[in-house]
């Protein structure tokens, strides 16, 4: 490698990581927090959900439609809007509406919320807990609420909603080039050392340069995986967007212009959830939305089923019932870049292996920002000592102890 | 990250003894490929043997640099680093 090459390498790797240094500050430090939100909400704030009733093991689970049914009763003339089994509890949730229309009329109001929703025994189908009435005072927010919420749109979008995560997105993809800036010059700094010299009794520079080459080289592919999947994760809104206007649109056509069917005539939600399960074999069924949803059909049942293992979990196939007859209309695994992106999202979260696979990826965001802080001092002792060299040239007399000897060794700085 | 430069220089026309060339891929490609198995084998294997084996792949990286850590402050005079 020529020196002029291995320049422009330097220079590639100084400017795309001062671009993105202080957001993936921003990330690192929120991200932490949000890696054990669980641990922090049940710590925290805890559960005052009513104690579950203890049943036999084996209970089997209530019809669905006797779930319906019973939220049909407590709120007659109203809507269904979905229906969500839980994950890891024994719960269902229904939520509801006056109409489709007032959920629609909602967007233009902030604090209108029409929406609501029941928590069902899944065994029992008895109501466990309803959601606040709107005209309810409003629960206070709790300090664990708001800092979880302000790192949550801190670490996702810097409270600047779809630009936000774009320009995040951006930032991910200038790291993943600092990084290989980074590691194209570690392999010519490194030639002479061997590995993980942290040179103490020298200038600090170089303590800081042994110390970000280190903790760099220590932390590399984590980065660049977490980086990458990061920045997938920002693309989401417009990947997901043109999954609507092209593969979405076709399969919705026919039923387009249809109109969306009384609830009272429909067919059954309990059928529904085991078609879709034959539909799509080894997935779970974890939730339905009722037909004239905003991103659904009219005629139409929506069923949300994903993978059964940590890898395909985040993979969800939408499956279509008609929900006039009950018939299967079709299961549609999602494009491959849904798939690239949700397959890539495991690997962001690091919530596949436990607690102590979170515990190493909280250690590995803190080496991390190691690197982007050693790497900001270096930055910064660079200007300092070409600040000090001009001064000097202009006759001004420094006698600082501490900036003579680095700028002797670090000579080229005065440029 | 900005001392380029000098590092350069000095690599090129210092004539100190110890400046031989050592090997410099070696144990960066062994970190990166235990990061990527611990990575995948948690994802892949879900369970049982595959979680420990991950969570240990994903450990030694942090291990090693704490290593490194504490010999270049033991010992201040030498380089520190492990060849």
């Amino acid at each position: 490698m020529t020196t002029r090459t291995l320049r422009r390498w330097f220079v590639v790797h100084k400017w795309t990581s001062l671009v993105c240094t202080l957001f993936l500050l921003i990330v690192c430090v929120t991200g932490l927090p949000l890696l054990f939100s669980e641990q922090i909400w049940d710590t925290f704030v805890g559960d005052d959900d009513p104690p579950y009733e203890v049943l036999p093991p084996g209970t089997p689970n209530a019809s669905l439609d006797v779930i319906v049914d019973k939220a049909r009763a407590l709120y007659p003339g109203q809507i269904i809007t979905s229906v969500n089994p839980d994950d890891d509890e024994p719960a269902v949730l229904v939520s509801m509406a006056p109409s489709w229309q007032a959920l629609k009329d909602d967007e233009n109001y902030t604090d209108r919320h029409s929406g609501h929703w029941i928590k069902f025994d899944a065994r029992t189908a008895k109501v466990l807990e309803q959601s606040r009435p709107t005209d309810a005072p409003k629960e206070p927010r709790t300090w664990t609420g708001i800092i979880m919420g302000i790192c949550n749109r801190l670490h996702t979008s810097l409270f600047a909603y779809l630009p936000g995560r774009l320009f995040l997105g951006a930032m991910g993809g200038v790291f993943v080039a600092s990084l290989v800036s980074g590691t194209v010059l570690y392999g010519r700094f490194m030639k002479r050392l061997p590995f993980g010299s942290v040179r103490t009794d020298r200038a600090s520079r170089l303590t800081w340069l042994d110390l970000h080459n280190l903790l760099g080289t220590a932390t590399l592919v984590w980065a660049l995986v977490v980086g990458f999947t990061g920045f997938v994760n920002e693309l989401q809104t417009p990947l997901f967007g043109l999954w609507r206007v092209t593969d979405v649109r076709q399969i919705l056509r026919p039923y387009a212009n249809l109109p969306v069917p009384s609830q009272d005539h429909l067919s059954s939600v309990q059928a529904a959830f085991d078609t879709a399960a034959k539909a799509a074999p080894g997935n779970e069924v974890t939730g339905l939305s009722f037909p004239g949803a905003s991103f659904g059909s009219p005629v139409h049942y929506v069923l949300w089923t994903r993978g059964a293992t940590p890898l395909r979990a985040r993979l969800f196939t939408p499956v279509l019932v008609d929900a006039r007859t009950g018939e299967l209309t079709g299961a549609y695994p999602m494009p491959w870049y849904l798939r690239f992106l949700e397959i890539s999202r495991p690997l962001h979260f690091g919530d596949y292996g436990g607690m102590p696979l979170k515990i190493l990826w909280a250690l590995l965001d803190v080496v991390v920002i190691g690197v982007l802080v050693s790497g900001l001092v270096l930055w910064a002792g660079k200007r300092k000592i070409a600040t000090d060299a001009r001064l000097r040239a202009l006759g001004y007399d420094l006698d600082d102890a501490e900036g003579a000897p680095v700028s002797a060794l670090t000579g080229e700085g005065a440029r | 990250m900005n001392a380029l430069g000098p590092e350069t220089r000095q690599s090129s026309f210092a004539a100190s003894p110890s400046r031989t060339p050592v090997a410099v891929w070696p144990w960066p490609i062994a970190l990166g490929l235990l990061t990527t198995f611990g990575l995948l084998s948690a994802l892949l294997g879900q369970h049982g043997i595959w979680l420990a084996l991950s969570w240990a792949a994903l450990s030694l990286p942090l291990i090693v640099t704490v290593i490194c850590l504490i010999r270049a402050w033991r010992r201040p005079s030498s380089k520190g680093g492990l060849s």
